[in-house]
């Protein structure tokens, strides 16, 4: 009986305060992103993705919380449109290849320049080093030293070392993004 | 619609007025709201639209912005939303950039898992978005697509297909084994797709989305696409043809889709033109689609068999019956289709329509005024002598309640009317004044012009009547144009009559009352009053209007009046008012173009001795054959217009050699834009002349086609070969043609061999072969054998593939011969003995010969005029008497140096053609090697 009213009370509270948050998914061709998506959203792995022409767009609940999650292709040519979909959003997620050690310099320019734009000015950023289960990944302090991330100033960056494949670090990242959609 | 118009537009509809295109975009922020309000977007969206079509335009940014803001709505799920981002999309795909970025949302979209209407919007919409570069990526979805159990599926993914065929052939022809699975498909779950953009926006998904219909539009969209990805191979689209046609022949065809049936005819038709040898078959094909079910079928076929060039009376009855049997049809739309396709079929064979002339008398009354007019004009045509005057009467009832364009019908068919009865033309002509009191627009006014024109033209007994409407014409005329085109053939026709200075009022009533440009053209026609009318006091007082016109405000008014009353003071008319002839416009560009472009040519002022020229009358034909496809009904077969008989060549048989001058000087233009592109030729100069008609070197059946094309420079000659292989399996490679010189001809050296690279299947390919005439005094006559020299490779039919391995093969074709006629061009002068006597004696050689060849003078006439490649003047290229004849011919010689030659020729039944050639120009090298093409 009184998980029966537990579980009400939960529903209720469900109700009142359900939230809502925009997530925008950002990051160099092959990085992982549109897999961790749907890691994300239906927990299954599927490899042999095929590259992103444009965005993909899809909404996860978790809880009490709804996360409408951007994901928007890494080829270069869709690069200088990350910002629009980065605009107002609760935080971008810069999802980095730990494994491919060429690209990182890449990886740090684009999102160099992405923090740069006054309209993304505050936005939380959570930089992601996925692919933690291939051989010669970087740990998360290589990460923060070759991004240069404690260079960035005036906004919350945080960072983790994740493998979408083997769901290690999924959930500490969901928190983390859940707490900024709660944040506000 | 037009930008301008959208004020007083929208102002009508009202719902709409209040807001504009700064408005929508300021609200457009309603995209980015969170969360989406479904309803306020797609009403936003809907205004959008609205604007677009009212013609505003958005800038590039303005839309980029737009686009990817309304991108934010994919997140929504409500579908009317959906619907319309699909439709913004498409709109702002031309202007907006980066519409690329909405691929994946849409491939989502297209996934079998989504619902029926999002899938089929999405192709769509992809096919919009998309490029070249993308497609490889979505092949496999549009090939399943295409062949998607869903007919609206599958019909977006078909016509998409047949928009992305233009811009990646290569691809979408990979899709045919689809497209062909896709007609012959079971009609299981045909869903209407036609239906696909007819939804509601009303909120949901209608359910009208899953009604069954048996449309099998889909069949007439893959139809298309098959047609469109083998169009260029004539095999494959009979076989296709022959294939579908033969199926519909038994019981339950696979092409269900009346639609689709059409466009088989449509394409039978294609083929029949493209191969005048299956026009049996298809005939026949034809015929038994006069049998199927649905009009639509029945109509395609008639107006097919109806188009038929040169067909029988009997093989058109059986097409005409279907007709006459849709004339009673209760469907407005079939009886207007079928009286329109009896009206065309009129123009050229009345006498086939004649059966039907009691049902189109019954539809004279008819409700419909598109129907009655039609059926009024067929009757004009097909009906006799006596019913003219009846029907006439009844146009004349209703001419002011039919529209403009029906007008101009019933103009122009009165118009040809006059031709074929010449004795009612006093009835017809009062009908064409009366109809010029109506109001009525500039075309139609122009066709009751030249309606009258053709009186004046072929019928000589109404000249004056008709000159004097004229006259009243332009009392009150509102168009300049028309004012003008009137003054200039009173003053060509008006001198001729018997009373010139009744015209002379009304002409100079113009000089005092009109605008400029018309007081000139007065002018001009009071100085043909003054030239050619005989009496000396029509002289004098044309001599007093002109100078009267000398004070005119205008430039051009006050310098022709001084140049007209100069010209009759001195006598000096023939040059400037008689003179009829003018420059061969199409060559006189080309020759003013290539001046222009060439520097080194500026300091040399143009040559006109090099332009060929032509008579008023035969550059006027032209402009007439021109339009003739949009204006048959002026000079139907049954009665081609008489010839006025004046500086024309051959009377009688005057329309076609003209038409053959023209025609070939155009071609030449063509070919001189095609040479000037190689570079080889660059530095030969100026093109003379290109031999008029291609020589064909090969029977028509044989596995190369070869024709060839003479192109005589300054000092080089272009021998062109059009060269086409008709062998499907194989292709040829590094085509060269090898010219060995019969006669042993030193001053012919061969400077360039430009080899075709690769001839593919049923591509016509060019080889050019170029000699330089290294003695510029002699003109080598010589005749060259030919052998192809080429590499073979054999290929897929299918693919086009050739193998890797070729072998060598060589092909003899038959002999090409340069000639005398190849070194000159022939041109009109306005009259030969004044420049005969010009030219003088100097260089004049006359030689006496007999033509053993010719079995009579007309053979003669031709023969000389091929083989001296000149003009013949003033009639003389018929023969009038029986055993007398001169031919006067005019020519241009290499190099711009006119050539005259008087051939006289006497015929004796025992002796044959006995001729006596003269032939002057201003050289005595040119006229001997003149003579010596003859002798």
């Amino acid at each position: 009986m009184a998980s029966f009213i537990q579980s009400i009370l939960d529903w209720l509270r469900s109700l009142f305060f359900k939230t809502e948050m925009e997530l925008t998914l950002v990051g160099l061709q092959n990085s992982g992103k549109t897999t961790l998506v749907n890691v994300i959203a239906s927990g299954a792995f599927q490899e042999d993705m095929i590259p992103t022409v444009g965005f993909n767009m899809r909404k996860v609940t978790k809880g009490n919380v709804t996360m409408k999650l951007w994901d928007i292709g890494g080829q270069p040519r869709f690069r200088s449109m990350w910002e629009r979909y980065c605009r107002g959003v609760n935080a971008i997620v810069f999802v980095i290849d730990a494994a491919d050690h060429d690209k990182l310099d890449a990886a740090k320019t684009e999102l160099r320049n992405l923090l740069d734009k006054p309209q993304l000015a505050n936005i939380p950023v959570l930089v992601l080093g996925n692919k933690n289960d291939l051989p010669g990944a970087l740990t998360v302090d290589q990460i923060i030293e070759v991004m240069n991330l404690k260079q960035i100033a005036n906004r919350e960056v945080s960072c983790y070392s994740i493998s979408a494949k083997n769901h290690v670090n999924i959930d500490i990242t969901l928190q983390w993004l859940i707490k900024k959609g709660k944040g506000k | 619609m037009s930008y301008s118009k959208r004020d007083d537009d929208s102002g009508r509809i009202g719902y709409h007025h209040y807001f504009d295109k700064t408005t929508v975009l300021q609200e457009a922020r309603v995209f980015n709201e969170s969360p989406i309000n479904a309803r306020k977007c797609r009403a936003l969206l809907t205004k959008i639209l609205y604007l677009i079509s009212m013609g505003e335009t958005f800038g590039t940014t303005e839309a980029t912005e737009l686009f990817f803001s309304v991108t934010k709505l994919f997140q929504s799920k409500d579908a009317a939303l959906r619907q319309m981002v699909y439709l913004v999309i498409k709109e702002l795909s031309t202007v907006a950039e980066d519409v690329i970025m909405v691929t994946s949302s849409l491939m989502k979209d297209m996934q079998p898992t989504s619902e029926v209407m999002y899938r089929a919007n999405a192709i769509r919409v992809l096919r919009k978005i998309t490029d070249a570069s993308m497609l490889q990526g979505l092949e496999r979805f549009l090939k399943a697509a295409i062949v998607d159990k869903n007919a609206k599926v599958s019909s977006a993914a078909l016509v998409s297909s047949y928009h992305l065929y233009a811009i990646a052939r290569e691809v979408v022809k990979r899709w045919a084994n689809e497209a062909q699975e896709a007609i012959n498909a079971k009609p299981q779950s045909a869903v209407s797709a036609a239906t696909s953009y007819m939804t509601s926006f009303g909120g949901s998904v209608p359910s009208a989305y899953n009604t069954v219909s048996n449309s099998n539009i889909v069949q007439y969209h893959a139809l298309g696409l098959l047609y469109a990805i083998r169009q260029k191979d004539r095999m494959a689209v009979s076989k296709l043809v022959q294939n579908y046609a033969a199926k519909s022949g038994l019981s339950g065809s696979v092409l269900r889709s009346p639609f689709a049936q059409c466009l088989l005819v449509r394409y039978a038709c294609k083929v029949m033109e493209e191969d005048p040898s299956s026009t049996r078959a298809v005939y026949e094909l034809l015929e038994g689609w006069l049998r199927h079910k649905s009009d639509m079928v029945n109509l395609e076929a008639a107006k097919a068999i109806c188009e038929i060039k040169g067909a029988s009376t009997k093989e058109l009855f059986p097409a005409v019956t279907v007709l006459q049997g849709f004339l009673s049809s209760g469907k407005p739309s079939v009886k207007f289709a079928a009286i329109r396709a009896l009206n065309k079929l009129a123009m050229t064979q009345p006498a086939a329509v004649a059966p039907c002339n009691i049902d189109m008398e019954n539809m004279i009354t008819d409700q419909n005024r598109s129907i009655s007019t039609f059926a009024i004009t067929t009757l004009l045509k097909t009906g006799n002598e006596a019913s003219v005057e009846r029907l006439m009467k009844q146009i004349s009832g209703f001419m002011s309640e039919i529209a403009d364009e029906s007008k101009v019908l019933v103009v122009e068919a009165v118009g040809s009317l006059c031709i074929k009865f010449p004795s009612k033309h006093h009835v017809m002509l009062s009908f064409l004044s009366g109809a010029l009191r109506d109001d009525g627009g500039y075309d139609f006014k122009r066709a009751v012009v030249e309606a009258i024109f053709n009186f004046v033209k072929y019928i000589p007994e109404s000249k004056e009547a008709a000159l004097s409407h004229l006259c009243e014409i332009i009392e009150d005329c509102e168009y300049s144009k028309l004012s003008v085109k009137i003054l200039h053939l009173l003053g060509v026709e008006g001198p001729k009559c018997p009373q010139p200075t009744k015209y002379i009022r009304y002409i100079y009533n113009r000089v005092i009352l009109e605008n400029a440009v018309v007081r000139g053209a007065a002018v001009s026609a009071l100085a043909k009053f003054g030239v050619n009318v005989e009496d000396e006091s029509v002289k004098q007082s044309v001599r007093v209007l002109l100078s009267r016109c000398l004070d005119d405000a205008d430039d051009e008014v006050r310098d022709r009046a001084t140049m007209y009353l100069d010209v009759m003071k001195t006598n000096d008319e023939n040059s400037y008012i008689k003179d009829d002839s003018t420059y061969s416009l199409a060559y006189l560009e080309r020759q003013l173009l290539n001046y222009i472009s060439n520097p080194e040519l500026a300091d040399a002022p143009f040559d006109l001795s090099a332009v060929p020229k032509v008579s008023r009358q035969e550059e006027q034909e032209r402009g007439v054959s021109d339009q003739l496809g949009s204006l048959p009904s002026l000079s139907g077969p049954g009665h081609s217009p008489p010839q006025s008989g004046s500086a024309s060549n051959g009377a009688g048989a005057a329309s076609r050699p003209s038409a053959s001058t023209g025609p070939a000087l155009d071609q030449q233009a063509a070919y001189a834009q095609k040479l000037s592109e190689v570079p080889e030729f660059a530095s030969f100069g100026p093109l003379f002349k290109s031999s008029a008609k291609p020589v064909e070197l090969t029977e028509s059946e044989t596995e190369y086609a070869v024709s060839c094309v003479k192109h005589v420079f300054g000092h080089h000659i272009v021998f062109q070969f059009n060269i086409k292989n008709t062998l499907n399996d194989i292709v040829l490679e590094d085509v060269n043609v090898l010219m060995t010189s019969v006669s042993e001809e030193a001053s012919l050296v061969e400077r360039a061999l430009i080899p075709a690279p690769q001839l593919v299947y049923d591509v016509p390919g060019i080889v050019y072969v170029a000699f330089e005439r290294t003695i510029l005094e002699e003109y080598p006559e010589c005749t060259f054998t030919n052998d192809l020299k080429f590499i073979v490779k054999d290929c897929d039919p299918q693919t086009g593939e050739p193998d890797e391995e070729g072998f060598e093969d060589d092909y003899q074709v038959e002999e090409v011969s340069l000639a005398v006629a190849d070194y000159v061009m022939p041109s009109y002068i306005p009259s030969f003995t004044k420049t005969w006597e010009d030219l003088g004696g100097e260089y004049e050689v006359v030689e006496t010969l007999a033509l053993t060849t010719s079995p009579g003078l007309q053979e003669a006439c031709r023969d000389l005029i091929s083989l001296l490649g000149m003009h013949p003047l003033e009639n003389s290229g018929t023969v009038q008497g029986s055993n007398v004849h001169t031919l006067y011919l005019s020519g241009i010689f290499l190099g711009g140096i006119p050539v005259l030659a008087q051939c006289r020729m006497t015929y004796d039944s025992s002796t044959g053609v006995t001729l006596k050639l003269g032939v002057r120009s201003a050289s005595q090298d040119i006229s001997m090697v003149m003579i010596n093409a003859i002798a």
